[in-house]
């Protein structure tokens, strides 16, 4: 149990952190890599290049400061909005799971199914965009028709790990799960 | 039905490509034709020269418009990742589970996603 390398769909690497804090309680954490201030750097540089070229041709200084006010506002909205520092999935034997993800701002979101409504977690293979690809889900049941999936969680969406690390989870997964 | 080629076919064939060739033929003829011309043998009622240039563009601009919309379509048709759709459906869910005799094939039927995944990843490597 300890930190892996793993790579997601598009080749970019996360890491995968599985932590046992009993035996009927596990906790997978796959973190994307941090914003770089290299690439921050060159957005910033190319929309301000962009700015002062238009402002060179129109002599309209609301262009630069608008371009300044954008891109301030811009990536204020992605590190709050877009940029998931990391996912993790909790999963406590008969109680149930929790998913949370938490985003570069230092916000949290998090959400609980309890074990009743549970069938089970699979990895399935869907189609995305141009390709095919492997991702974990949590099956939900009703409890009144407990052998229909009513609906599908998938998990870890944002960094979308490939098959080696979501067999891992997987496996663990299904130990604490049929252990109750 | 064959797909296989028939005299009829040929047949088809050929007069389709004479006619279209011949439609070309006469396309260009009243392209290029000033307008005095037809006028003076009698044919005045034709459309305008200016549609000899915009039918072929607009059906260009369709063309390349077509492609990239049925991309778009086919993209936005596809079963999101959380739909149930691509976990099971109507006909999975109400298919009976007979048992088996012995000695006998069992029925087709769709192994369940629980299964599948305990075939796959529960197997030792």
């Amino acid at each position: 149990m300890g930190d892996d390398a793993f790579t997601d769909i598009n080749g970019k690497s996360i890491s995968l952190d599985c932590q046992s804090h009993s035996s009927l309680c596990r906790e997978f954490i796959v973190s994307s890599p941090k914003v770089s201030i290299g690439k921050v750097m060159v957005y910033t540089c190319c929309v301000w290049l962009v700015a002062y070229a238009v402002f060179f041709f129109t002599e309209n200084t609301t262009v630069l400061s608008s371009a300044i006010l954008i891109t301030l506002v811009g990536m204020m909205l992605h590190i709050h909005f877009v940029k998931v520092d990391h996912e993790s999935l909790l999963v406590i034997g008969s109680l149930g799971i929790q998913l949370s993800s938490s985003y570069a701002s230092g916000r949290e979101t998090t959400t609980f199914i309890e074990r009743s409504k549970i069938k089970d977690i699979v990895i399935n293979e869907a189609i995305y965009m141009h390709q095919i690809i492997y991702y974990l889900c949590v099956l939900l049941k009703e409890p009144s028709e407990p052998n229909a999936v009513s609906s599908v969680v998938p998990l870890f969406q944002s960094s979308k790990p490939r098959l080696n690390c979501l067999e891992k989870v997987y496996r663990s997964c299904q130990e604490v799960l049929s252990k109750c | 039905m064959t797909p296989s080629p028939l005299p009829e076919r040929a047949i088809y064939g050929f007069v389709l490509f004479l006619g279209s060739q011949f439609g070309f033929f006469l396309y260009c003829l009243w392209a290029f034709i000033p307008e005095e011309w037809l006028h003076s043998v009698g044919l005045t009622y034709w459309p305008q020269k200016y549609w000899a240039l915009a039918v072929p563009i607009y059906l260009l601009v369709v063309l390349m418009l077509v492609v990239l919309m049925l991309f778009g379509v086919n993209m936005n048709n596809t079963a999101p990742l959380d739909s149930v759709d691509s976990i099971t459906d109507v006909y999975a869910r109400s298919q009976t589970s007979e048992s088996c005799h012995k000695g006998q094939i069992p029925r087709l039927k769709d192994v369940s996603i629980s299964e599948v995944n305990k075939m796959f990843y529960f197997s030792p490597k």
